[in-house]
């Protein structure tokens, strides 16, 4: 059987001349860059390369990127550093962040901080003037995501960064402004300078790169330590023998996003129009936010990569079971289960009802998703849905 | 073969003129067990021993503390009825233990059922305390809390072993003949399976699944875990059976409180029906009373009405810590929490009644006529065996 994937936001196949590039590595470069010695020394060398090379992609210094294990432990590394402040700050962030943000910021509530987490609008935008209003004298930190993993709707961070810099500049006091890029990153356009942020998170197997390597942005000036002690590798912050094969490999798989975004990008947004206009013509179907609905053509608040759909009464999770068994691989939120209390979070924070929650499954796509796939996924929904429908409500018994 | 287990069997031995007849399925049911290893199983004084090869001895042990009827066993070492070779016997034993780690104070008990042996139980106890402590002076007499015992039984030989293995203890499985145990996924049902066997009682297992609402990982996480009750019910069956027509036709035709209940008297009528149909006496269930809606005294009345063969509950008055605490002892525990779903929430009711009244359900019941759809679920019923 044939697979179609579709769950790109999960993770992406890796890309053939990547996987190439780290096995080279592997066998020719495989020493510590620690070491003084000549197999240290061409390791060494390839590190200093690739950081050049991602820097120049990120359009920072070569001293703002840290490599980390991933966009976890890059978004931990920022949020726990918190941990070595007088507990009683403040810290902000969006309802809507991934779990490896918000559970973090759960954690520092207990270790006495204040988290204030601030909703999403029912179109699943954060909206500045909440963050604005949030602001205090004891805030230290503020956290919003850059694409969200489930709705595809990309935040104004870029505003919300102007509006710290000029609360930060006003009360003379500075304010770490950290953006989880991971959707974002080789998908979208997005400079972290410009951006204006202070931190912000990348992973490599989102874009075809490796699994276990990732990097954080961390703005020169922005003062940070870190939990982890060791032989003070990346600047201190992320000790532990550099993963050399993965940097090279996350190194390649950026580069080649990132020379095809443009074309890959308006690619994936004729596939979601294509998909958002089919979806439509079916019977009770729920694009989730509503809006995404009604500005269907190139609408730039919207990663064309990730789509949320709902076709109620069928749970999400069945119909990605369903789909699984015709080969197509769609991705799901939620759990079949009542018992997962926060499986509903993001939607919850966007007040979408339950019963269009439940019933959601993520469509998201990559560079390598052709038009030929969607219309077999658009077949295979009306067909499934159809028959599922049929049985739950029992209409044609 | 040269390692030898020494059984002790608890109420069995309280039994009267049926004791032979409880051996005997004893006997048989730990020959099951063994098969495909080598083994001489002996019944003599009324004391079981099982020989093996002591490459097989750790095999042997794992399928004895799981075997009904018995209440511990130990390694022992069988010596002639000589005093001289008790006490060689004791210095090697002693050695071991030693070596093993087991801890430097120690006793002896000794029961003497051979009463023309010249020394009597005293005798042998404290010649034998005397010898291992002038032959490892490490070692001390602690007879109120002991690091181990020596125990030496003088019968027809002697056999003489340490430490005991705890076994289920109860009736040897089968002397209740066959019940059909139905188990869910969950924490609660292999444990009532694990129990009722103690009372003799051999299972047979049943497990409904919903595709494509629950998933094909439910199924697995089903069949792994009687695969585990099966190193205790060893040969058990595993019905499986498809109850996604039944499950909607109750979801679209009956008022959304009584799902749950109508569900379960479905799975409890079904039960029945390939219960009566393998020649199993009875119906087991990992219910405990007020656990849940559904486990309410009006709720087990009703699903009980729906069997014609008794329904045994041996969790019912069990607290769900307790019920954890067994699961993780027989091993099902970490399989049971795997989050994959027997139930998806499309027939979960937000609601469901906790004090149905059992004639109002029995007529919901009725009125849902769904007794082919019932049948059409047993036709359609697979079956794996462990």
């Amino acid at each position: 059987m044939d697979t179609l994937y579709f769950d790109w936001a999960a993770t992406a196949p890796i890309d053939q001349e990547v996987l190439e590039g780290i096995r080279d590595v592997y066998v020719r470069l495989y020493g510590n860059p620690s070491s003084i010695h000549r197999a240290g020394r061409e390791a060494e060398g390839l590190l200093c390369s690739s950081k050049a090379r991602l820097s120049k992609l990120f359009g920072c210094k070569d001293d703002e990127i840290i490599f980390t294990s991933g966009g976890t432990e890059s978004n931990n590394l920022v949020l726990f550093s918190l941990l070595l402040l007088k507990p009683g700050k403040k810290l902000i962030l969006s309802g809507i962040e991934h779990a490896s943000v918000y559970e973090p910021a759960k954690k520092l509530a207990r270790f006495g901080f204040d988290v204030q987490f601030v909703s999403a609008n029912r179109d699943g935008f954060v909206e500045p003037g909440k963050i604005e209003e949030a602001l205090d004298d004891r805030t230290v930190m503020v956290a919003l995501m850059l694409v969200n993993n489930e709705t595809g709707a990309v935040q104004p961070v870029s505003e919300v960064a102007d509006l710290i810099r000029t609360y930060s500049e006003r009360h003379g006091r500075k304010i770490h402004f950290h953006t989880d890029a991971v959707q974002a990153f080789g998908k979208i356009p997005f400079n972290p300078v410009e951006m204006g942020v202070d931190s912000a998170s990348f992973s490599a197997h989102k874009i075809g790169g490796p699994r276990g390597i990732g990097a954080l942005f961390l703005r020169s000036g922005s003062i940070m330590e870190a939990l982890y002690c060791g032989g003070g590798q990346e600047f201190g912050l992320r000790p532990g023998t550099e993963n050399t094969p993965g940097i090279y490999g996350f190194v390649l798989a950026a580069e080649r996003r990132l020379s095809m975004m443009d074309e890959e990008l308006e690619r994936a947004m004729e596939l979601e129009a294509c998909l958002i206009r089919e979806l439509l013509s079916m019977e009770d179907v729920h694009i989730i936010p509503e809006i995404r609905g009604k500005i269907v053509e190139k609408n730039p608040k919207f990663s064309p990569y990730i789509l949320s759909v709902s076709f109620p009464p069928v749970p999400g999770e069945v119909l990605v079971r369903s789909l699984d068994e015709r080969g197509i691989l769609v991705g799901t939120g939620s759990a079949c289960s009542s018992k997962k209390k926060d499986r509903f979070r993001v939607f919850d924070s966007m007040m979408v009802p339950r019963d269009i929650s439940s019933s959601s499954i993520r469509i998201s796509t990559g560079h390598k998703t052709c038009k030929s796939e969607v219309v077999k996924l658009l077949e295979n929904l009306k067909l499934l849905t159809g028959e599922l429908r049929e049985k739950i409500t029992g209409k044609l018994r | 073969m040269d390692t030898l287990f020494l059984i002790k069997y608890g109420e069995l031995a309280l039994k009267g003129l049926n004791r032979p007849y409880f051996e005997r399925l004893l006997g048989e049911d730990i020959r099951a067990r063994l098969k495909g290893i080598t083994h001489e199983l002996i019944l003599k004084w009324g004391r079981m021993y099982i020989r093996c090869n002591s490459s097989d001895a750790e095999r042997v042990s794992n399928a004895l503390s799981r075997t009904y009827g018995i209440v511990s066993f130990a390694r022992a070492v069988q010596v002639p009825l000589d005093m001289n070779a008790i006490e060689e016997a004791a210095i090697d034993m002693g050695r071991s233990f030693l070596g093993e780690g087991r801890g430097k104070t120690f006793k002896v008990e000794t029961r003497r059922l051979m009463k023309s042996f010249p020394l009597n139980s005293y005798e042998i106890s404290s010649r034998l305390g005397q010898i291992l402590i002038d032959n490892f002076s490490e070692l001390r007499v602690d007879v109120h809390n002991p690091d181990w015992v020596l125990n030496v039984e003088v019968r027809e030989s002697v056999y003489m072993y340490g430490p005991e293995i705890e076994a289920p203890g109860g009736l040897p499985l089968g002397s209740s003949g066959k019940g059909l145990l139905l188990l869910s996924g969950g924490i609660d049902s292999p444990v009532a399976g694990y129990l009722i066997g103690r009372r003799g009682l051999k299972l047979d297992a049943l497990h409904f699944y919903t595709p494509p609402f629950t998933s094909e990982m439910a199924l697995k996480k089903a069949e792994r875990i009687a695969c585990i009750l099966s190193s205790y019910h060893p040969g058990l069956t595993l019905y499986t059976v498809p109850f996604t027509e039944v499950q909607l036709e109750i979801r679209n035709k009956a008022p959304e409180k009584l799902h749950t209940l109508l569900f379960r008297g479905c799975m409890m009528k079904v039960g029945d029906m390939i219960a009566r149909d393998k020649g199993c006496n009875s119906l087991v269930t990992g219910e405990s009373l007020g656990q849940v809606a559904s486990q309410t005294v009006g709720s087990l009345h009703f699903t009980e009405s729906l069997a014609t063969l008794p329904v045994f509950r041996p969790l019912l008055g069990l607290n769900k810590d307790e019920i954890v605490s067994l699961a993780r002892k027989i091993g099902t525990f970490s399989e049971s929490i795997l989050p994959y779903e027997d139930c998806c929430t499309l027939f979960t009711p937000e609601h469901p009644l906790t004090r149905p009244d059992v004639e109002k359900v029995r007529s919901s019941f009725e009125l849902l006529n769904i007794e082919k759809l019932l049948e059409k679920a047993v036709v359609n019923m697979n079956s794996v065996s462990f």
